[in-house]
């Protein structure tokens, strides 16, 4: 038999009596990587610095890993410890942004981790969400659509589901000045089976003025409804950042920040502090692109 | 069964015998299986970095860069792709597997060298709703190719990989054994500045 390669191992006929002692050797000194490595440790150990997974930043938020990255699990003391987590607290943030003060940071850390205190992020849990900002393209243009996207339990595990989405192109369709009187259907129209819709319908452009006050176009409706139809078609995704309510009191952004240096990954690049519910709400409603 | 299948099967096998204690019917993980599947799971990652140093290589020979192509693309599971963004741009190339190798080779350079980041990242394990496994392993490779007429370009690329893990059934001398399979999926490749 020719190998293709002759460090790799291949095992061309094997039963598991001669073999095992063989891979338990392997596993015992360790599997030698065959691939050439980078000797620049000077580099390696801004990597190790690095957020860089989502899962790692709620690992360290919660306390779950060591420094180099290897999962502490329930029965191992370092878990969730507050020690550990106040040792990784400070480089959970996005220190290029000056908006967060060091005061809010300690409102923060007090909040999270005084007094025995155990306020961790939940993966699985509600009260965060994803914004993935893509590029779509219509009738030949290139066109933004941000999805905002949530987990949802569904059979023996979990997925990725969009909640919502906003797209410009879709506003275009339905704004309309509520200041003015502007076309209307009159009141008594009724009494002519509405044969004034025809009038109401000849031009596009102001169909909606026609309809309730509080409407508000579901977005997501039209996204699948021209999909469908071929005439929106997904090309990129531009940018992914999360939304975290999970904190009681506490709303803060996730960003993927990429730059030289140890402050780079995943890292909160928003913090603010919510007062009450009715805050919230609106901070929510302000992400959603739901302002109107 | 293909040599590569039997390779990684066998240590598939081996790894859960020796966790066989700890195999529970519930379909969970336990934190010993799960440090057996990474193992499992960075065997295959540290297989792809070595199969696309070889396919990169200005010294392979195009039938045996194929031959590894085809070695390579039995890590995955059907249908993966690539998605490769730069510093210069927020968009995202999609390339399947095969065809990003096939870039690979046909990369205008004289001289290339692949070189690996002795670090990687490696998820938990969530379930998916057909109750196989999915995880991300994170690596880091450094390119460096250079044209005849000296001309140099370099780049740090991290390469956050998708890996499917599933309970599977073989039989062995009659007997049926049962052991975790891992699948290489779709990879995201970043270039970042360090």
């Amino acid at each position: 038999m020719i190998l293709l390669n002759p460090i790799v191992p291949i095992l061309t006929s094997w039963t598991a009596t001669r073999a095992i002692p063989l891979i338990i050797l392997l596993i015992m000194v360790g599997s030698p990587s065959q691939a050439q490595l980078v000797d620049d440790m000077a580099d390696e150990s801004k990597l190790y610095a690095e957020s860089k997974q989502v899962n790692q930043f709620f690992r360290r938020f919660n306390g779950e890993e060591d420094e180099k990255g290897n999962r502490y699990y329930p029965r191992d003391k370092q878990y969730q410890s507050v020690k550990l987590r106040k040792k990784y607290f400070g480089t959970l943030f996005d220190e290029g942004n000056t908006g967060m003060s060091t005061s809010l940071k300690n409102d923060f850390s007090k909040h999270l981790l005084d007094n025995g205190r155990t306020v961790l992020l939940d993966f699985h849990g509600p009260n965060w969400f994803s914004e993935v900002n893509t590029v779509f393209t219509m009738n030949g243009k290139d066109q933004p659509v941000i999805l905002f996207m949530e987990l949802e339990k569904s059979h023996l595990g979990y997925k990725w589901v969009i909640r919502k989405i906003h797209a410009d192109i879709f506003k275009r369709s339905f704004d309309r000045d509520t200041t003015k009187v502007g076309q209307f259907l009159h009141p008594l129209s009724h009494e002519l089976d509405f044969m004034n819709l025809r009038k109401a319908f000849a031009n596009s452009d102001s169909i909606s003025q026609f309809t309730v006050k509080q409407f508000v176009p579901d977005h997501l409706t039209i996204f699948l409804y021209e999909i469908k139809k071929g005439n929106l078609k997904f090309k990129s995704v531009s940018e992914v950042k999360f939304h975290f309510f999970q904190i009681d009191g506490w709303y803060f952004e996730l960003s993927d920040i990429n730059r030289p240096g140890y402050n780079t990954g995943w890292l909160i690049s928003n913090l603010m502090k919510l007062n009450n519910d009715a805050e919230k709400v609106l901070l929510s409603r302000y992400l959603y692109h739901e302002t109107n | 069964m293909n040599n590569l299948t039997n390779k990684y099967l066998f240590a598939l096998i081996t790894s859960i015998l020796i966790t066989s204690s700890l195999l529970a019917q519930t379909g969970e993980i336990s934190p010993e299986r799960k440090q057996a599947i990474d193992s499992l799971a960075l065997e295959k990652v540290r297989d792809l970095s070595k199969y696309i140093s070889i396919i990169g290589s200005k010294n392979t020979a195009y039938s045996e860069a194929t031959r590894v192509m085809d070695r390579a693309e039995e890590l995955f599971a059907a249908g993966s792709e690539m998605g490769v963004s730069s510093l210069n741009t927020k968009e995202v190339n999609y390339y399947k597997v095969r065809k990003y190798f096939e870039r690979l080779i046909a990369l205008n350079y004289d001289r290339v060298s692949i070189k690996w980041y002795d670090i990687h990242y490696i998820s938990d394990l969530e379930r998916q709703p057909d109750g196989r496994y999915v995880g991300v392993v994170t690596i880091y490779q450094r390119f460096e190719g250079e044209s005849a007429d000296g001309m140099k370009y370099k780049d740090t690329t991290k390469k956050d990989i998708t890996i499917y893990v599933e309970r599977k059934k073989t039989q062995i001398q009659g007997r049926t054994v049962e052991f975790w399979d891992v699948l290489l999926g779709d990879i995201r490749v970043t270039e970042t500045s360090i």
